[in-house]
């Protein structure tokens, strides 16, 4: 079980480890999934902090990805500059904060965030009208996306502020066992 | 909770030009998120380093600033150590760290060993969560058999073979046998019958009852914790704290499957997902009032289909005790027990059992579509009410004829001639598994895509698919008595089962249309293998150990009264050597006794009384708690709505533009005159108002400067 890796120095092996969920061959696996997106842009060496950022069309082309409907929001999320574009740290917390072994607080934490399309810090209406549209393509009628979007307001606002803070979403994620099983991407 | 991007201010929209129109500079809010940050480090230093690191992984918050506060951490945990003792502050964190590196490495080398792993990646990505739950179920089995067969084959079958080893039964080998169980197999190891106790004639110190005792006493005890372990915190995960109703909210934000990657299967959750929309919407349109005459109509028709499976049920029943009684009375007059063709029609038991096994539940689904149910949930929970019990009547008339009328009508071993019985319906089960499978999928996908295109593709059917899991491991878990090495016979056909299923469900499924509550189904299954499946297996075999008497002439209880005579016999052994009278007195005082057992009894159910009024009162504090809740929002709303006039009136001239930013909040209070003021509650405004202005933090920064600048004033 020897160093046999030149990505990484240990120190920075050692905090990837403390920060995510990841072991670290699968820290080293996930790089290479990293560096095999682009292998022109990222270097095979890390030891001296590059400043790397893979742009968002690349990571939205991810076989993991490239099929879900949430795809550009869960990127922008993670992303240090809010649009999408990812350096390696950003990737490895995103796959960590999805990974099965992530607990439930913390992912409902990001699952709010990603179904905050404007970034209030609360699930206003219009975020909801945003999230039900991407998950039907388009197809109910406006009457309908209306009287759905009432709906989950009525069933799971608490304080009845008329919008979703993150204490009403994660007392909602409390009582839906389902979510940590369906909040996972594995990689 | 922190919120990710707080600690960083250049994410503030507005930047320095807005802080500075309400009287802060970027510095305060930066000295403020760093004294936050340092509260933070303080918190994590106390911690001891494995529940550091966890919270440092649960941190919300980007890699950098994760990175940034376990350097921290660090930094001042090591200058702390500095103060102390260097050499064995030394040794012993080099022990931690080396203790942490192993612990990482037997993990990591624990996932490398984890059986079907990509597979099941595979599996969930195509088809979804609860298809893969019963592939999940089946390798859950595959444990519970691995370790069946491992704790049989080292306690019971070695030292039976090591004592054996000069002898070799005398019937030849033919290919017959692996599926009717008998022949070759009736004399070796497979059945009881192939285990004789050793003490008494030769040398080999091995006691073979209490041996064959024990082992299997303690692997069904041990089966039996672990399910209950399982099927509690299923239970506890699942039910108690899940909402019972299916909400849109839920179906919303909560549903959808992140992990599914198959382009065609996504476009089909989104169809299934707008469907169900739909469909809850128009049922929150349409009333529910039924008329009577309609009621009772649909009253008939329930107790008719439920009359008629019943029926169906109890046929089935008494045709195949006939079919026993049957078998039983050819053997009686059997000339010779070798012959091929005799043994060859003792298949035929098995195959009628698994006939109605398949046949039944698919007229079960018939009738389900006779009778209309307004959940279809309730739908699925009586279909598998109605096919447990078919499963569980036909195994207790089976039990019922072997304890009755094997025990007595059977001239030679009769254990063995049941674990024969049912070595035959583990294997015909697996055929008729393979039949099912093909006709059930295979078939019904060329009816319906190239015959009758309007049926289409059929979805895997979990719930036919898991009971009869249960069955079989039912079937196997009687058997462990009669024939150890049964579990072996189980784990191959698991083994098998789980390609061909993985097989046919990649060609000729399609991902299912509900998203069922899959973690509500996993708990009754547990349930279910736990209540009539391992309780029923375990009644059986406490009975035939407790009362029945074992054959004379084979296996390792001969001449015995009852098999559990052989502990009372090695009690009395040991009654005699006086450093083991605790032993002896604790089986004479407290397993023989049923005085013990009814104090036991009594206190349980003490206790559970005290559990339950337990849970009563904290069903009342969650529902005062949400009250709470609520009347916290109310308060939060108006102390902001306050601030933000007073902020208002004391910073007029900087606040021309942001005057219609806040939003103003509508509330009609019944009671409370203190918020008479009426605040409107208007849709969030459309446009991007700049958010810190209505944070609370920033509120509670200013008026905090404000307070220091009026107190300067004095």
């Amino acid at each position: 079980m020897g160093n046999k890796q030149t990505i990484f120095t240990p120190q920075q092996l050692d905090a990837y480890q403390d920060c995510t969920f990841f072991t670290r061959k699968e820290i080293l696996r996930l790089f290479y999934r990293y560096h095999n997106l682009a292998p022109q842009l990222v270097p095979l060496d890390y030891t001296s902090k590059p400043d790397v950022k893979l742009p968002y069309e690349l990571i939205g082309s991810m076989p993991e990805l490239k099929d879900n409907p949430f795809r550009q929001r869960i990127a922008q999320v993670f992303s240090e500059d809010g649009e999408g574009n990812m350096t390696l740290d950003d990737f490895l917390d995103m796959f960590s904060a999805l990974s099965e072994m992530a607990p439930r607080d913390l992912k409902a934490y990001y699952a709010f965030k990603i179904y905050d399309f404007n970034d209030d810090d609360y699930i206003c209406k219009s975020d909801l009208e945003k999230t039900l549209n991407k998950l039907t393509r388009n197809e109910l009628t406006e009457d309908e996306v209306r009287m759905v979007c009432e709906k989950v307001i009525d069933e799971s606002d608490l304080d009845n502020d008329g919008r979703l803070s993150l204490e009403d979403f994660q007392h909602m994620i409390v009582r839906a066992p389902d979510f940590l099983s369906t909040f996972h991407i594995r990689i | 909770m922190r919120r990710r991007g707080t600690l960083k201010t250049g994410l503030l929209p507005g930047g320095n030009v807005a802080l500075e129109k309400i009287g802060l500079t970027e510095e305060d809010v930066r000295d403020e998120i760093m004294s936050e940050e340092q509260d933070l480090v303080k918190e994590l230093v106390t911690m001891s380093t494995r529940e550091c690191i966890q919270a440092i992984r649960d941190l919300p918050m980007c890699m950098e600033d994760k990175k940034n506060i376990r350097n921290q951490v660090l930094a001042s945990k090591s200058s702390k150590k500095g103060f102390l003792l260097t050499c064995s502050a030394d040794c012993s964190e080099q022990i931690s760290l080396s203790l942490r590196r192993c612990g990482v490495g037997l993990s990591s080398a624990r996932q490398a060993v984890r059986l079907w792993q990509g597979t099941m990646k595979e599996i969930g990505g195509r088809f979804g969560t609860s298809v893969l739950s019963y592939f999940s179920f089946l390798k859950w089995l595959l444990m519970f058999n691995t370790i069946s067969f491992l704790v049989n084959f080292g306690f019971i079958t070695i030292p039976q073979l090591v004592q054996t080893s000069g002898r070799s039964p005398d019937v030849r080998f033919t290919g017959l046998e692996l599926i009717t169980g008998a022949g070759y197999f009736n004399q070796t190891v497979m059945y009881y019958g192939g285990y004789i106790n050793g003490t008494k004639d030769s040398d080999f110190k091995y006691n073979m009852q209490l041996a064959y005792f024990f082992t299997i006493a303690a692997y069904l005890v041990l089966c039996g914790v672990s399910l209950i372990y399982s099927m509690a915190r299923s239970f506890r995960r699942n039910f108690v704290l899940s909402d019972l109703s299916s909400g849109s909210a839920w179906r919303l934000l909560c549903s959808w499957d992140f992990s599914m990657v198959n382009e065609r299967a996504v476009r089909q959750r989104k169809n299934n997902l707008r469907v169900q929309l739909k469909e809850s919407l128009s049922e929150m349109m349409q009333t529910n009032f039924l008329p009577v005459s309609e009621r009772m109509k649909q009253l008939g028709i329930h107790l008719c289909t439920w009359v008629v499976s019943a029926g169906l049920a109890a046929g089935s029943c008494a045709a195949i005790y006939y079919l026993c009684q049957y078998n039983l009375q050819q053997i009686k007059v059997s000339q010779n027990p070798g012959n091929l063709k005799e043994e060859a029609s003792t298949l035929l038991l098995p195959f009628v059992v698994s006939l109605f096994n398949l046949v039944i539940p698919l007229l079960y689904s018939l009738l389900s579509k006779v009778e209309n149910y307004s959940n279809p949930r309730f739908q699925i929970y009586v279909i598998i009410l109605r096919n447990v019990f078919l499963k569980m009547s036909i195994l207790s008339i089976l039990c019922f004829h072997w304890v009755n009328n094997v025990t007595t009508n059977v001239p030679m071993c009769w254990e063995s001639y049941v674990g024969q019985d049912l070595y035959r319906l583990v294997i015909v089960n697996f055929f008729f598994s393979i039949f099912g499978s093909f006709f059930g999928e295979f078939l019904r996908r060329i009816i319906g895509t190239r015959c009758m295109p309007s049926i289409g593709i059929p979805e895997f059917d979990i719930a036919t698919n898991v009971l009869d899991l249960i069955y079989a491991q039912t079937l196997t878990w009687i058997g462990i008595y009669f024939s150890p090495l049964l579990p072996l016979i189980q784990m191959i056909k698991l083994f098998l089962l789980f390609y061909l299923k993985k097989v046919s469900l990649n060609r000729n499924c399609q991902p299912p249309r509900r998203s069922g509550r899959a973690a509500q189904m996993q708990t009754i299954y547990i349930a279910l293998l736990f209540f009539p499946s391992f309780v029923g297996a375990l009644s059986l075999v406490a009975y035939t150990v407790w009362c029945l008497t074992p054959s004379d002439s084979c296996g390792p209880f001969q001449g015995l009264n009852t098999t559990f005579e052989a502990v009372s016999l090695w009690m009395e052994d040991t009654a005699i050597i006086s450093e083991f009278s605790w032993a002896v007195w604790i089986y004479s005082h407290m397993i023989k006794s049923e005085l013990f057992f009814f104090l036991l009894a009594l206190i349980f159910l003490v206790l559970i009384y005290f559990f339950w009024q337990i849970t009563q009162g904290r069903k009342m504090l969650i529902i005062l708690l949400k009250e709470q809740i609520i009347n916290e929002g109310k308060d939060k709303a108006f102390l902001l709505e306050k601030l933000r006039t007073f902020q208002n009136l004391s910073l007029v001239p900087y606040h021309a533009e942001n005057v219609h930013g806040p939003q103003y909040f509508e509330r009609t209070y019944q009671t409370e005159s203190d918020y008479s003021e009426g605040y409107q509650r208007g849709a969030c405004p459309e446009e991007d108002t700049p958010p810190f202005a209505s944070s609370a933090l920033m509120q509670a920064m200013m008026a905090r400067r404000q307070a220091e600048e009026e107190d300067e004033e004095y």
